[in-house]
């Protein structure tokens, strides 16, 4: 499943990322790696950006569609 | 004598992990500092304070924050090009990277990519944010075991600069740096630097390979930390709980409006008593320098021409440091990046980035650093519509001419049980600038800049308390800045005006006989300004204005405060009434020589209001679209459609209202 589908609040660890390069690149730029831990912290409505929070202490925000391209574990 | 080495020491570092804070701190500097990421976008140069106790001459060059060396923007691509330069120049020899303890790992990647080029013995790692000092000597030390790197920690906040500054002072600073590698660069990369990189200092490599040392760094990152503690997450458990709410679906638009509207309704209402209090000054200055002076040529220009025209935007001084107050205040706080999530979807629909809220926001105080700010904007034609439509958001030298304007004629009254009427039409010019901002975007970006939207992945940096102190000192900055203005072009031209419309005096002939008003008026016409105005006239006269207002929209290209120092001039000399003595009360008591009327009408003064909402008037403005874009094709194509947007929307409010 991708991380879009996850509930806000349930952790889960990153199992892959999709191909698409721009998006990949970037996230491994802030340190964001598969095995690592990620939880949904709120959703901006009209189908807005979601933050993230990342480990236990960092925090960012990325689209629906950048989202979709992270996948968890189940 | 001491004796005179010199050094140089370049910082880098991840977004928003200080660098431009300790480069304050240890060169007394004023680089704008914030929390969030992408505030540095060019390079600062600074000479460490203690220089003047020491032999050893310590300079630092701040740069853009990266997160790795293979830039996806125009700021990163000014850092990458820095160290690229390195062997051309010679110009440091030491560079130190500033990682972020609050994301350690992360940021010791990049540090161990910069190790990989500049080599172990011209680098140090300097961590922040190490605020409660959890990083002990022994950590340290695995770190430099490890890494070969000598490594310090320590915080910003605190205010140590003591402990960076000696530090660097023990550090041998033998050689100048030689780049020891390549750096590895994609081809999509190099596109963002102002000239290609020669090949011998780079390598192209395709994008799997150029993730997979990203990747390789982070996993090697990650094993010298293994002993290193993560920094307690109280801060992260507070941002967590602050975050529920500003992010939340429901919530999250309405917050982002009330504190926006919080901001201008505080700016009208709570600095306008300290406004009139410096008006009163004023104003008691002019009258007692007319008392003292013998009347003549010399008394009409020192209190005409320098109180009037200097003292009538002086008034303005609380407002405008009131203004960056609050926007420190917000700044620091960590709102900012959140602001660019709730907007990025309303964005997103004008064809803009979230991450253009930033620059956006930047333009409420000038939109000089706000242009280039888009620096940050990944995508050129994200960037060129957001550079384009930056000038349209309200900025702090609109200011005094609206707080002049709706001050002196929109009656006071409460809307809808809550809202002033004076304040809700300051926050309307300030929304009616952004959305034509947005809309403007709209239209670039379906005709001239069409094309996919960058990437939308930001940091959302921990919230932290704003300081007082550093608002007070950005506010304080600014203040003096406006002053400097105040008593240099503003001064200069308020004596060219005074100038222009004393001189030639009129025909005695034409005065026989007439009211000391009639005389004071018919010699303003006579003048050489009131010629000029009198030949603008029929330009202006569908929208309202008078020649008098004409020759204040003309100096106001230049600035536009001058509009208001203009008026405050022309007016002064004018005025007969001795009673009057602010700008406000003679607008008000301006009266058409031949009806007998007044001249401003509340048609009048909106009619002006939205001139000053679109038209492009500020040359320092024009100067830096002509460096961030490098032609003047499309600077002049943004002071054509802003001017004619001005005309057509002052034609039509004033056809409205009158």
């Amino acid at each position: 499943m991708n991380l879009l589908e996850l509930k806000v609040g349930e952790p889960r660890l990153i199992k892959d990322f999709s191909q698409n390069q721009s998006v990949y690149f970037k996230l491994l730029s802030l340190g964001i790696l598969p095995g690592d831990e990620i939880e949904i912290m709120g959703k901006a409505p009209f189908g807005g950006p979601i933050s993230i929070k990342h480990g236990s202490q960092t925090f960012l925000a990325l689209r629906r569609s950048e989202a979709k391209q992270i996948e968890v574990e189940s | 004598m001491l004796k005179q080495v010199e050094a140089t020491i370049l910082l880098i570092g991840f977004p928003n992990a200080g660098k431009s804070t300790f480069f304050n701190i240890l060169t007394g500097g004023t680089r704008k500092v914030s929390n969030y990421s992408g505030v540095t976008v060019d390079v600062g140069h600074g000479d460490i304070e203690s220089n003047k106790n020491e032999g050893l001459q310590l300079k630092l060059i701040d740069l853009p924050g990266v997160y790795n060396l293979i830039p996806t923007s125009y700021d990163e691509a000014v850092t990458v090009q820095s160290l690229l330069d390195l062997n051309d120049y010679h110009q440091a020899d030491k560079v130190v990277v500033l990682l972020d303890y609050q994301r350690l790992e992360a940021s010791l990647s990049l540090g161990l990519a910069v190790r990989d080029v500049v080599g172990d013995e011209n680098l140090v790692f300097v961590i922040n944010k190490d605020d409660e000092s959890e990083i002990n000597a022994e950590m340290r030390e695995e770190i430099k075991q490890r890494t070969g790197v000598q490594t310090l920690s320590t915080s910003a906040l605190q205010n140590n600069g003591k402990v960076l500054d000696d530090f660097l002072r023990t550090l041998s600073y033998a050689n100048k740096i030689d780049l020891k590698n390549k750096l590895p660069m994609t081809e999509e990369s190099v596109k963002y630097f102002r000239k290609t990189p020669e090949l011998d200092r780079i390598s192209l490599k395709s994008d799997t390979e150029i993730s997979s040392t990203i990747n390789w760094y982070h996993d090697k990152s990650r094993d010298v930390l293994e002993k290193v503690i993560a920094p307690k997450n109280t801060k992260a458990k507070i941002t967590e709980k602050i975050d529920r709410f500003v992010l939340n679906p429901f919530f999250g638009g309405a917050i982002f409006l009330s504190i926006f509207y919080m901001i201008f309704h505080a700016l009208y209402t709570w600095a306008g008593p300290v406004m009139e209090l410096v008006e009163t000054a004023i104003g008691g200055v002019g009258e007692l320098l007319t008392g003292i002076m013998p009347e003549g040529l010399l008394q009409s220009l020192i209190v005409d021409g320098v109180i009037g025209g200097v003292g009538g935007v002086l008034v303005f001084l609380p407002q405008i440091m009131f203004l960056f107050f609050l926007l420190s205040l917000l700044e620091q706080s960590g709102y900012i990046a959140r602001a660019a999530v709730v907007t990025d979807k309303l964005m997103g629909y004008f064809g803009l980035n979230g991450k253009a809220f930033l620059p956006y926001m930047s333009g409420f105080a000038c939109a000089i650093p706000g242009i280039m700010a888009a620096r940050t904007l990944s995508n050129p034609r994200e960037r060129v519509a957001t550079i384009m439509t930056i000038p349209l958001i309200t900025c702090s030298a609109r200011l005094p001419v609206y707080i002049l304007l709706i001050g002196t004629f929109v009656p006071k009254q409460t809307v809808l049980g809550i809202f002033d009427s004076q304040a809700l039409s300051f926050f309307f010019l300030y929304f009616l600038g952004s959305a034509a901002a947005l809309v403007i975007a709209k239209v670039l970006r379906l005709s001239f800049f069409k094309g996919e939207s960058g990437n939308f992945i930001i940091d959302l940096p921990l919230y932290q308390r704003p300081s007082l102190k550093a608002a007070f000192m950005q506010a304080w900055r600014k203040g003096k800045a406006f002053l400097k203005k105040a008593g240099t072009i503003i001064l200069a031209l308020s004596i060219v005006i005074w100038v222009l419309s004393t001189f030639p005096k009129a025909n005695p002939d034409l005065l026989v006989g007439k009211t000391e008003a009639q005389v004071a008026s018919i010699s303003l016409e006579q003048s050489m300004l009131g010629t000029m105005g009198r030949t603008v006239e029929p330009v202006i006269k569908p929208i309202g204005m008078d020649w008098k207002m004409g020759v204040g929209l003309l100096v106001s290209f230049g600035a536009r405060e001058l509009f208001v120092s203009a008026m405050g001039t022309l007016y002064a000399l004018g005025d007969v009434d001795e009673e009057s003595e602010s700008l406000r009360q003679r607008l008000i008591n301006e009266k058409d020589p031949v009806t007998g009327k007044p001249v401003y009408s509340l048609a009048v003064a909106w009619s002006l209001l939205i001139f000053f909402v679109f038209a492009l008037q500020c040359t320092g403005t024009m100067g830096v679209l002509r460096k961030e874009l490098g032609s003047w094709k499309v600077p002049l194509i943004m002071f054509t459609y802003m001017g004619t947007l001005g005309y057509l929307g002052s034609w039509i409010v004033y056809t409205y209202l009158s």
